[in-house]
């Protein structure tokens, strides 16, 4: 569950984002377009911590963020905030010095302290799930584009995060991986999890979003289902990408 | 107040000055130093001179037991006010400038000069023929101060050895010495000849630090009393050093008599390498190896740790912790380490912080390092793209659990070659704390090079144990890297075979 309300962003002299508010129901995913610069990644930064928001309120995962909070406050909110929402990079950052096993269970065994071996044996299960079961022990290096995103999005996984954060998903994937990637994402919802999806891929939206933001301007335009948001954008703004997109 | 607190600290810092009571610590420079003090070139563990004898004469005199302390003679004064011994006895002569700095016992010895020359010197007989020519001798003796004054160019040297070899090689013309030196280095040598009779009397004295009175007096009545017994005499004649003028040190009271009566015996030590004993020499530098390796590891270690700090501090610290940072980067890269060496050994105590020479260079050298490292690791940390601060403080990772776990192992991997470089590098540098008298492998060789003569073979074995010890160094972290490379290969190739 997200709800964000008012939210706004100002870096020095620029206004980033403005007035933004939506709601992000348990089980979705929630796509967000617009042409570059819109402020679609800074919200999804927003919404892991990253960027602190100068305005209104961000919930996530039943951690509330807020404006006016003290800089401390804040920052003890973030760290709670991590624990439920995970974030899958565009360019996953894998640790390099690692292993597929020992870059997921890294976090839970040294932040949850949970035991190394229940945790590998899950990461095992779950790489199982995305057809990484025999590269458990390869290193980032040898894994291709497709099978690096996976290994990151176990690697969230294994956080056991409420909501998951994807930044520009597809823009390493060629279109046959990227419909794999869209049954797997799809796969995760239906088990319960919840994801915010900044893309470009019109596509793919149609494939995993259940709903559609398009953001110009750090504005939200339009908020809509994703095939009203597609094919009947009410907005001239959101109708003027949509006709030129894809 | 400051003087008291020095005291403590030498008190803690030096175990042995707590025993003050008992024992005589006397300094002296080992290196090139018969007949004074000097290693024994058929035991090489052990020192010999009639000095030493001497010593052990006078502490016993003293109710004392006499321990001895190498050290270097150009900073011999230095060290006995910084609290490294409790007295000279180095054929010290008392000059003015000294007097003003340090007390003077009754003399001990009387010498006199003797200039020498090649054998097949025509041109020089005397003092006044050296005027246009360059003379040996030793740096701050009483030949060097009669040198300057005359108006004689001179050179001075570390120890004899090294003036007596420019001699035969030609570097100078002459070489004035003290009759005990040129008693043992020059007149055994063939090629070296005596010009004139022996001049100009001077007498040899033991050094105190000021204030030390009740030592002086305590020192004078032993010296009365070992020349009074005879016991100075017969140590003189077993070292074929008496002449008649040390009959001007006896008290008048006792002024006849005993000359000529004790056993004669006599020694005889030739400074070459027939008599020289090469398996304790050998030990003694596997000793003084050991040394070296153990300075190398602990300045390491505080090279690394320190150095690391430096490198956050100065590219993640906040602007003052920054500055500071790259003061000292830039202080201790920009100033030779033997400076800082001798700043802390001699300039420190002066603050009321003395430590002991082996922990001075294990200190020293630490601090000198360290700003290197720094900023192999600072260059090491800037290469980690903040992506992986990003992934894994979006995987709830602390700031200090993602720079343990994500940036630290990554960043090593980059400054292992460099560090090797470095500590290798450190491990020969080990050899300028030879100039705060640390008695690892550079003096060790100097000492028994000077005591041998044998400068090339002692100087082969010598290289050969830095290669010993540097050689597995940079195959051991050759292997590491390797090892840190071909892990995830390895891996991969065994996941695939297993799969």
């Amino acid at each position: 569950m997200i709800r964000i309300e008012g939210l706004g962003k100002v870096a020095g002299e620029t206004r980033i984002l403005r007035g933004v508010s939506l709601e992000v129901e348990p089980r979705t995913v929630l796509g967000i377009i617009g042409p570059s610069g819109s402020g679609k990644t800074t919200l999804l930064r927003c919404m892991n911590g990253f960027e602190r928001i100068t305005e209104g309120s961000l919930e996530a995962g039943g951690v509330r963020l807020e404006a006016n909070l003290s800089e401390k406050e804040y920052q003890r909110r973030v760290k709670q905030l991590r624990r439920q929402v995970g974030m899958v990079f565009q360019h996953f950052y894998l640790f390099p010095h690692l292993s597929v096993l020992g870059n997921i269970s890294e976090a839970p065994v040294h932040v949850l302290k949970r035991s190394r071996v229940e945790v590998e044996a899950e990461a095992r299960r779950l790489l199982e799930t995305v057809g990484l079961g025999k590269s458990a022990l390869r290193y980032p290096e040898s894994l291709s584009g497709g099978e690096q995103q996976r290994v990151a999005i176990v690697r969230a996984l294994a956080m056991r995060p409420e909501v998951l954060l994807f930044d520009e998903p597809t823009s390493a994937l060629d279109p046959r991986r990227s419909n794999e990637l869209a049954v797997t994402l799809r796969g995760l919802v239906e088990q319960g999890q919840t994801m915010v999806i900044v893309t470009h891929s019109m596509k793919f939206l149609e494939d995993v979003a259940d709903r559609v933001l398009y953001m110009e301007s750090g504005e939200a335009v339009e908020l809509g289902a994703t095939a009203q948001i597609l094919n009947d954008p009410q907005d001239p703004r959101t109708r003027d990408f949509i006709s030129h997109a894809d | 107040m400051n003087k008291c607190r020095l005291l403590l600290l030498c008190l803690l810092l030096s175990p042995t000055v707590a025993h003050a009571q008992a024992v005589l610590r006397w300094g002296a420079d080992p290196s090139g130093g018969a007949p004074y003090v000097f290693t024994d070139p058929a035991h090489p563990d052990k020192y010999v001179g009639y000095e030493l004898e001497m010593v052990e004469a006078l502490a016993a005199a003293m109710n004392r037991k006499s321990v001895f302390v190498p050290t270097d003679w150009q900073t011999i004064v230095t060290s006995l006010q910084r609290g490294e011994f409790d007295v000279v006895v180095n054929g010290l002569e008392p000059t003015e400038d000294r007097a003003r700095i340090i007390l003077f016992s009754k003399p001990y010895y009387i010498f006199q000069l003797q200039l020498t020359v090649r054998k097949n010197e025509t041109r020089i007989n005397s003092l006044e023929d050296c005027r246009a020519r360059t003379v040996g001798t030793l740096g701050n003796t009483a030949a060097s101060r009669l040198l300057e004054k005359e108006g004689v160019p001179f050179k001075g040297y570390e120890d004899p050895v090294g003036a007596y070899r420019d001699l035969e090689l030609g570097r100078v013309d002459a070489v004035l010495m003290d009759v005990p030196m040129e008693a043992f280095y020059a007149r055994p040598n063939p090629r070296l000849k005596p010009a004139g009779e022996p001049f100009m009397r001077g007498a040899y004295v033991i050094g105190l630090r000021k204030g030390d009175d009740a030592l002086k007096a305590e020192v004078d009545a032993g010296i009365d009393k070992i020349v009074r017994d005879g016991t100075l005499e017969r140590i003189l004649r077993k070292w074929n050093l008496w002449n008649d003028a040390q009959l001007d040190l006896r008290p008048r009271t006792a002024a006849d008599g005993a000359a000529g009566e004790p056993k004669q015996e006599e020694v005889k030590y030739e400074m070459t390498s027939s008599s020289f004993n090469w398996s304790e020499a050998i030990w003694r530098l596997t000793r003084a190896a050991l040394v070296t390796v153990l300075l190398s590891l602990g300045a390491m270690v505080i090279a690394v740790t320190l150095g690391l700090g430096l490198a956050v501090g100065q590219s993640r610290g906040p602007s003052v912790v920054r500055f500071f940072c790259t003061v000292y980067v830039e202080f201790f890269r920009g100033t030779p380490v033997l400076v800082q060496l001798l700043f802390l050994y001699f300039g420190l105590p002066l603050v009321g912080l003395a430590m002991p020479g082996w922990l001075t260079a294990l200190v020293g050298l630490g601090l000198n390092y360290a700003a290197y490292e720094s900023q192999v690791y600072r260059a090491a940390l800037e290469a980690i793209p903040k992506g992986q601060y990003e992934a894994a403080y979006a995987l709830g990772m602390s700031p200090v659990l993602a720079f343990r776990r994500i940036v630290l192992p990554q960043a090593l991997r980059i400054a292992l070659p460099p560090m090797t470089n470095d500590f290798v590098s450190l491990f020969k540098d080990t050899s300028v704390a030879f100039a705060i008298s640390v008695w690892e492998l550079a003096t060790a060789y100097r000492e028994l090079a000077n005591a041998s003569g044998e400068f090339m073979l002692l100087g082969v074995i010598v290289s050969a144990f830095y290669l010993l010890m540097s050689l597995p160094l940079a195959h051991l972290a050759r292997r590491l890297e390797l090892r840190l490379q071909r892990r995830q290969a390895l891996r991969a190739v065994e996941a695939e075979v297993a799969g």
